[in-house]
Formats: structure tokens, sequence, C-alpha cells
């Protein structure tokens, strides 16, 4: 919104994970789209969308993937881990079993995505007030503990949607930039490295090398 | 039927997943439903529960209120969507919709090596602009055309998926990519490629399921169901090795 799709400084990829349910595309078009549907469909495999935002006068263009949450799933969307800088981490405050699954999907983190993602924690459907399940304490004590950042959101009412991409992108945004200074890229990094069907683009770029890889 | 003794996980997801099931269809709606009406998502979970109870190694999958739903809009009857549903998940899709949905993984591959096959410069170019295969391919496959073709067109898939067996699926998939192969090769980044598959599932070559149906025997020209089962054993011999591969690795001490 308010840039060209076509131009950014950054691209950054980032995951939508969490148990099924909990309203991971429901936050994905109240960002991208400002849409929220309450008669969403259960998200079959992968969907994506793209949003860029300014960090620093710096164009940042999100590209985020939106998972099945089913377990069984993971067979598949597992793949699209790889070459994530961020994890969004989406749970139901409403749904408790949602917020005890967030280890398992840690886990699953930890065996399928880069090392040094950053992973926010995202206790969803924050409008739910009566229906509360998991008290906001107990998320940020797991989160601290973990070294997750926090935020509660609530994609029906728009609340902290906007902030919790900004503050996810934003952070990646600094340890890019920092490690960029520290430690140039070399060459091209977008042409793709193999031609197995589901590997993605490596997703930190600067935008002069994309028409590069097409033929 | 038995659903008391459903495993409460299970029976969690299913219900989750009622109300987004078909939300835009007039018996599925829960807002435009009249009391009567309301009972189709009732059905499909005594069908979904029930297949579940009946086949604990399956379970539920997503995908499969997608299917069972249009069954139940098909045949207005629990028990025939039930059979249906049955033949579908153990005779002609094995392993689909089993928890390490091994045979989706897999045909997912053989179609791409199909393509690779029958229009290597489509293959060449999905892979030069990063496309990942399995999110184009993964509903079509899962919901087998339900909720990505229009509907005629879905159920006219199906019967052919009933009498002839999968094979159809590849023959759609081919045809779809084949007759897009221009719109295709003129999208130079995945996002709009992925656009692209999804307006293609809905322009009038989908809706017209007549023709379309004429055109998913003519496309993708031959195509052998022994061919098939060659590239199904070799693919899931690969990923049986991999799988191995990746277990003893994970067992070595660091």
């Amino acid at each position: 919104m308010g840039t060209r799709d076509d131009e950014y400084d950054y691209l950054f990829k980032v995951v939508l994970i969490g148990d099924s349910g909990v309203g991971k595309s429901n936050l994905l078009s109240r960002f991208t789209r400002n849409e929220f549907n309450l008669e969403s469909k259960s998200t079959i495999g992968v969907e994506f969308a793209t949003r860029s935002i300014q960090v620093d006068g710096k164009t940042i263009k999100a590209q985020i993937w939106d998972t099945a949450g089913q377990e069984r799933y993971r067979a598949i969307t597992s793949a699209y881990y790889r070459g994530a800088v961020g994890a969004l981490l989406v749970y139901d405050i409403a749904k408790h079993l949602t917020y005890e699954n967030v280890e398992r999907w840690l886990r699953e983190l930890r065996d399928h995505a880069d090392q040094n993602i950053v992973i926010m924690l995202v206790g969803n459907k924050s409008d739910l007030r009566h229906l509360r399940a998991v008290p906001t304490d107990e998320a940020k004590t797991f989160a601290e503990r973990n070294s997750l950042s926090f935020i509660e959101t609530s994609a029906l009412d728009s609340t902290n949607v906007e902030t919790a991409f900004q503050n996810i992108l934003t952070e990646i945004y600094r340890i890019v930039s920092q490690k960029q200074i520290r430690d140039p890229p070399e060459g091209d990094l977008i042409r793709p490295q193999n031609v197995e069907p589901i590997d993605v683009k490596p997703t930190v770029n600067s935008d002069s090398v994309r028409k590069q890889c097409c033929q | 039927m038995a659903a008391g003794a459903l495993e409460p996980h299970v029976d969690e997801i299913i219900r989750t997943d009622l109300p987004r099931t078909f939300p835009d269809n007039i018996y599925f709606n829960h807002a435009s439903a009249s009391e009567d009406d309301d009972a189709y998502q009732q059905q499909l979970y005594r069908v979904l529960a029930a297949y579940a109870y009946h086949n604990p190694r399956v379970g539920y999958c997503q995908g499969l209120n997608y299917v069972a739903g249009l069954l139940l809009l098909v045949t207005h009857s629990e028990d025939t969507s039930f059979w249906l549903l049955k033949v579908l998940v153990e005779n002609k899709l094995p392993d689909y919709y089993s928890p390490t949905m091994d045979g989706v993984i897999t045909d997912m591959e053989v179609l791409s090596e199909l393509v690779k096959e029958k229009m290597p410069d489509i293959h060449s170019h999905l892979n030069s602009v990063g496309l990942p295969w399995t999110v184009i391919t993964t509903k079509w496959f899962m919901c087998l055309f339900a909720e990505v073709l229009p509907t005629e067109t879905a159920l006219r898939i199906w019967d052919c998926l009933f009498y002839e067996g999968s094979k159809i699926l590849f023959r759609v998939g081919l045809s779809l990519i084949g007759r897009h192969k221009q719109d295709i090769l003129r999208c130079d980044d995945f996002a709009s490629v992925v656009q692209l598959f999804k307006d293609m599932t809905q322009d009038s070559f989908a809706l017209h399921c007549h023709d379309f149906m004429q055109n998913v025997f003519r496309i993708p020209g031959t195509l052998k169901r022994s061919h098939i089962e060659r590239l199904r054993s070799r693919i899931s011999e690969e990923h049986r090795k991999a799988k191995e591969a990746k277990a003893s690795e994970s067992k070595t001490p660091l």
C-alpha cells in the first residue's frame, strides 16, 4: 500500500504458523488488504500475499506465507520455513490448547527454519474478552523466557495487527541492515541455487537484481 | 454414530472446519440458512466424525471437509456421502489424507514430472521464477478441485475420478497449465504466477464444463496409467530414501 509493488529495498519472507482456526488467514488479509472475513474458509496447503511498508525511509516488502494449521500438513508446509526471516506464531487467546501447542510449533521452527529467524508470539482474537482462556501475563512471561517478542491482536477489530507486522519487520530490518554493514552481501543472491520445484528464493535482496532470473 | 468415542482433538478440528466449509453456499452458510438448512453443517459433522471413527488411521484431514461437503450437496444423503468418501480416501486416493500425506506429496511431484516431460519450457520457467510448486497444487489434489474449479466442472471431474481413478487429476492439472502456457511464460515473478493460477480456475475455459472435459482428454495428449505408476514408485522410493537418510542423520550424535 502506498508504494508500487515492484519497487522495494528489502524483501522479507515471513511465515504465519499456529494451530488451525486461530485466525492466521484473517491476520494476513487484515494486514495486506484491510479485510476481515467472518465466514473464512479453511486454508488448504499454503497461501501467500505481500505488502510493502516503510521503515527508516526504506521500502520493505513483506512476502507473507499463510499455512494450513493441521499437524499433518507440516509435511508440506515446513518446506516454506526455509529462507523465512520472520515467523508469526499465532494462538487463540480464547482457546488454551492452541497456546499449549506453541511449544510444538517452536520445535517445528527449530527443526526446519533458519537458526536466526525472528519469532513473534501473537495472541489473536483479543476482542473475545469474555472468553479469554490465556492470561496476557502468562503468555508474556513465556515469550520472554523463550526470547520471543509478544503481542495480542484482533484481526476482527484491527487492534495491533498493523503494529505486529510493523514490529517484526522493523526488528528484521534492524538485524539485516546491521549485518549488511558488517558483512556486505556478495553478488546475486536471488538466483535459485537449484531447481528443486519447492525451493524458494532467498528473501533479502536489493531491488535491482529481480529481473535477472527471468528468461 | 459413535461420535462420543472420537478423540477430542479430532472432534475439535472437525468442528473448527464446519463453518469454514463452503461458507458462500446457501446450504452451508449459517447466517442465511433456515433451521432446516443449518442441518447441513450438522450432517457434515456426522459424516466426517463417523469416517474419522471408522478409519482412525486417517482420522480427519483438512480438505476432507470440502470433499464430504460437496458429496453431501450432491447426494443429499449422509449414508451415501460416507460410503463415497470411504471409496475416495481408501481406494481412489490411497495415502492422500493419511498422517504422512505421502500419497499426495508423491502425486504433486508426479504432476511436476509430467509437466517437465510434456511442457519443459513451462517447467523451467516456473523453476526460474522460484515458484514453490505445492502452493499451486496442494489444494488441487487435496480438494480434488472442489473449491478450486466451478462446482459443475469439479463434479464432472469427480465422475471420471470414481469411474476411472486418479489419473484424471493429472489430466486436469496438465490441461489447466497447457491451456494457459503463454500467460504463464509471460509472468516474470512468482506472485503473478500464483495469481494467474487462481484466475485460470475461474475463467470461461474452466466454467464450461462440457468443453472443459473434452479439452482435458485432448490437451495433455497420451497419458498412460503405467507411466504414472512408474513415476509414482520412483518418486515414493526417492522420498523413502530421503526420509531414511534424514532419520539416521538425526540419530548420529553431534
